[in-house]
């Protein structure tokens, strides 16, 4: 769900760990565990590979020692931050085949695009190129649901204005559940800037409060240690 | 319409234009080469991630020293 996602649909990053959605449930797990045992995988830091961990939201990091992914990191997680449960971004997800015939699944576009919606300063500028680079993919015949996924995500001023202006109808359906669409529609793009900051730095606090109870649960557990 | 070039410049626009696949296969002969110049996997400590933990050990290279080192550099 990381950076080769976003290399996938369109940003560009050089990431070095690999991050994985799973369903927390003890029998995908063990399959999980196997899967790392192969990576010589070892659990660092806190906390360590519990279910209950990851039903509350907490990533668990691990470092592999297989000759062939020395020292990469693998982070897994079950549970993000305003994004759907598991069995929901299964039935969204992507699947690409590569040329070795190895099949990777993917969070799907709207999903990966959501959970980048964090505290963190490099996430922002990725939500914005992804978003970018389906639009241009998409914009020759759009179908409804790219048009709303345009309207609710889109971060680049003079294409929301774009969008807006061509789609009415659907625009001013959303301005309920993003009111800065609404400055799009009027070509306002100075107006459209600022409300997009606001958006930023609003789910960017709300980000940071709702891991502020996880972190004092992390900070409790390396002190346990 | 708004182009890609007028809004992200050419390479930009270029990277846009390929297919998923493509640019998914661009990123691994640029690993490819990173790993070939001796990078490593190692990530770079991510200090807003809400994980980042600053009194955790980060781990040594086995040999010491950097994958990828300044051989050589300009004045300024």
């Amino acid at each position: 769900m990381g950076g080769q996602a976003c290399v996938f649909y369109g940003a560009a990053e050089f990431s070095r760990d690999m991050d994985l959605a799973v369903l927390a449930e003890a029998a995908n797990l063990a399959c999980l565990r196997r899967a790392l045992d192969d990576l010589q995988a070892e659990v660092i830091a806190v906390p360590s590979f519990e279910l209950q961990y990851l039903r509350r939201g907490h990533a668990i990091h691990f470092r592999c020692r297989h000759p062939h992914a020395l020292r990469m990191r693998v982070d897994v997680m079950s549970k993000m931050r305003g994004v759907d449960a598991f069995p929901r971004l299964w039935k969204r997800r992507t699947t690409i085949e590569l040329p070795d015939g190895t099949h990777c699944e993917l969070l799907s576009l709207p999903d990966l695009v959501q959970a980048k919606k964090t505290q963190r300063d490099k996430d922002w500028p990725m939500i914005r190129r992804l978003v970018e680079a389906h639009y241009f993919q998409n914009i020759a015949k759009p179908n409804p649901a790219q048009i709303r996924f345009w309207l609710q995500d889109l971060r680049t001023p003079q294409l929301l204005v774009e969008v807006a202006q061509r789609h009415t109808r659907l625009c001013r359906r959303l301005i309920s559940t993003r009111p800065l669409v609404a400055y799009a529609a009027l070509g306002k793009i100075k107006q459209l800037e600022q409300a997009l900051l606001a958006e930023e730095s609003t789910e960017r606090e709300v980000d940071r409060r709702y891991w502020l109870p996880l972190r004092a649960e992390l900070e409790k557990l390396r002190h346990a240690r | 319409m708004i182009q890609p070039e007028e809004l992200v410049g050419d390479e930009w626009a270029e990277w846009y234009r390929l297919t998923p696949v493509q640019r998914w296969l661009e990123s691994e002969k640029l690993w490819q080469t990173y790993l070939a110049l001796g990078g490593s996997l190692d990530p770079e400590p991510d200090t807003q991630s809400p994980f980042f933990d600053a009194r955790a050990p980060r781990p040594r290279l086995a040999h010491g020293r950097a994958g990828v080192r300044v051989l050589r550099r300009g004045r300024i």
